[in-house]
């Protein structure tokens, strides 16, 4: 292929990736800002009761008293799994009608991790995904459509890193003749749009890239969850298969978190589904540890622990591609390295929009000069046609 | 021919800066405390030299 077409070939790759993607990537740049700061804008919309002030090193309350509590407020609904903050004091309880209803019915029980008492009994989840928040990350991550819409968005944001990479191909040609960092800024404003679309989309490159391959990684999630589920959740669940019914009473929590806890040495028990959730099965607790440094306490162990007996029955390692979903959190979020990453984030996210807006900015103004071209020629067409006529 | 350095010309600057980028993202991720302020340090470079050279820009 020769240079030139080898360029035509490239800018072709780079125009139609990006055309396609543009909006998708705008709605999940413009979303993707107040995500970054979920925890702190969710702090401020919570309407439930404040945490009790203790002193320092107070015990958290049992599991088992705060159940107990959730099942005395909703005596007909079932537990689907508990998550045991350790950045805020809090227990959080979700319950639905049943292990078979849709994920729209569970709702959330919030307890002070403490006193264990209620701190907040939430609406249904077919009402929190129309908060603010729940909307945000409707439009970020499915728009609404669960795994359909996450395979689709996932799709865009492969398209993003498709655009990314011939961007960088196209950057070569386009600024050869150039130093570093010019914006001709006098002699149009598709030029100085141009250079600036560059000049951006260099800058951002390297984090733009990790953000979007993470982002497709994390669309991923349901397949991802749903392969593990199919091999190595299966194979745990072989023996359970012939006809043994699953156990009609529970074994407390709190001792199946213990049994967890001293199963993964050095991790930290995080949340656990209950027996019957989808993603527990029906005779276990699936009881997820976290590892104790900066980089393992972004990967979690399950630990599977018999409902029946509460001896635990096994620690599932996760595979690589769960270990892969699970890195890709914080690469994608930002939200690992305190306040001043969440806005770099915000600010990279930013610039990305101004490249965006400015790469489609681009292809509108080179449209309206094509036109513009025709238009020309139409009308010096135009004298000679009507000679011909006469 | 091609000019020597002419790649280094134009490669120099985004090759460090993304080289910066790939720093501060795992040293966030991979430590905490200096390694965080140096992850700070290191993801600001970039966006710093995008917003100066779109404010103060080589015509």
């Amino acid at each position: 292929m020769t240079a030139a077409s080898s360029l035509k070939t490239w800018y072709w790759v780079h125009k139609w990736s990006s055309l396609v993607c543009t909006l998708f990537l705008l709605v999940i740049c413009i979303t993707g800002l107040p995500l970054v700061f979920h925890e702190e804008i969710e702090g401020w919309l919570d309407d439930g009761k404040p945490y009790a002030v203790v002193p320092e090193g107070t015990p958290r309350a049992g599991v088992d008293g705060i159940l107990e509590k959730a099942r005395a407020v909703y005596p007909n609904d079932v537990i689907e799994f508990v998550f045991m903050d350790d950045a805020e004091p809090q227990v959080l309880v979700g319950m639905s009608p049943s292990h078979e209803a849709d994920f729209d019915t569970n709702h959330f029980l919030k307890f002070d991790a403490h006193t264990g008492d209620l701190l907040k009994d939430g609406g249904p989840q077919s009402e929190e995904k129309l908060s603010f928040m729940g909307i945000m990350l409707a439009l970020h991550v499915d728009w609404f459509t669960g795994l359909p819409g996450e395979l689709f968005m996932g799709l865009m944001g492969l398209l993003f890193v498709v655009a990314i990479v011939s961007g960088v191909v196209l950057y070569g040609p386009f600024m050869k003749k150039l130093p570093f960092g010019t914006v001709r800024t006098e002699r149009s404003a598709r030029l100085k749009w141009l250079d600036l679309h560059n000049l951006l989309g260099i800058v951002t490159l390297s984090w733009a890239l990790v953000v979007g391959l993470t982002g497709v990684i994390n669309e991923l999630a349901t397949p991802l969850f749903g392969l593990w589920q199919a091999t190595d959740v299966a194979r745990i669940m072989a023996p359970y298969k012939d006809g043994k019914q699953p156990p009609s009473s529970f074994t407390s929590a709190d001792a199946a978190i213990a049994a967890a806890g001293k199963a993964v040495p050095g991790n930290e028990v995080i949340s656990f589904n209950f027996p019957g959730n989808r993603f527990a099965t029906p005779h276990h607790y699936m009881i997820w540890t976290k590892g104790s440094t900066p980089l393992t306490s972004h990967l979690f162990t399950p630990v599977l622990v018999d409902a029946g007996t509460g001896a635990v029955t096994t620690v599932a390692h996760p595979p690589w591609y769960l270990n892969l979903l699970e890195l890709s959190r914080p690469l994608h979020f930002g939200d690992y390295g305190g306040m001043p990453l969440k806005v770099l984030w915000a600010l990279l996210d930013l610039l990305t929009i101004v490249v965006l807006g400015s790469g489609l900015y681009l292809w509108f103004a080179r449209r309206k000069a094509t036109d513009a071209r025709v238009a020309r020629l139409a009308r010096e067409l135009t004298p000679a046609l009507s000679s011909v006529r006469s | 021919m091609a000019q020597p350095y002419a790649g280094l010309r134009l490669w120099g600057i985004p090759a460090i800066l993304g080289v910066l980028t790939c720093f501060g993202l795992l040293a966030a991720l991979l430590g905490t405390g200096i390694w965080h302020l140096m992850a700070w340090a290191a993801l600001a470079v970039p966006l710093i030299v995008g917003v100066w050279f779109w404010l103060f820009p080589r015509r």
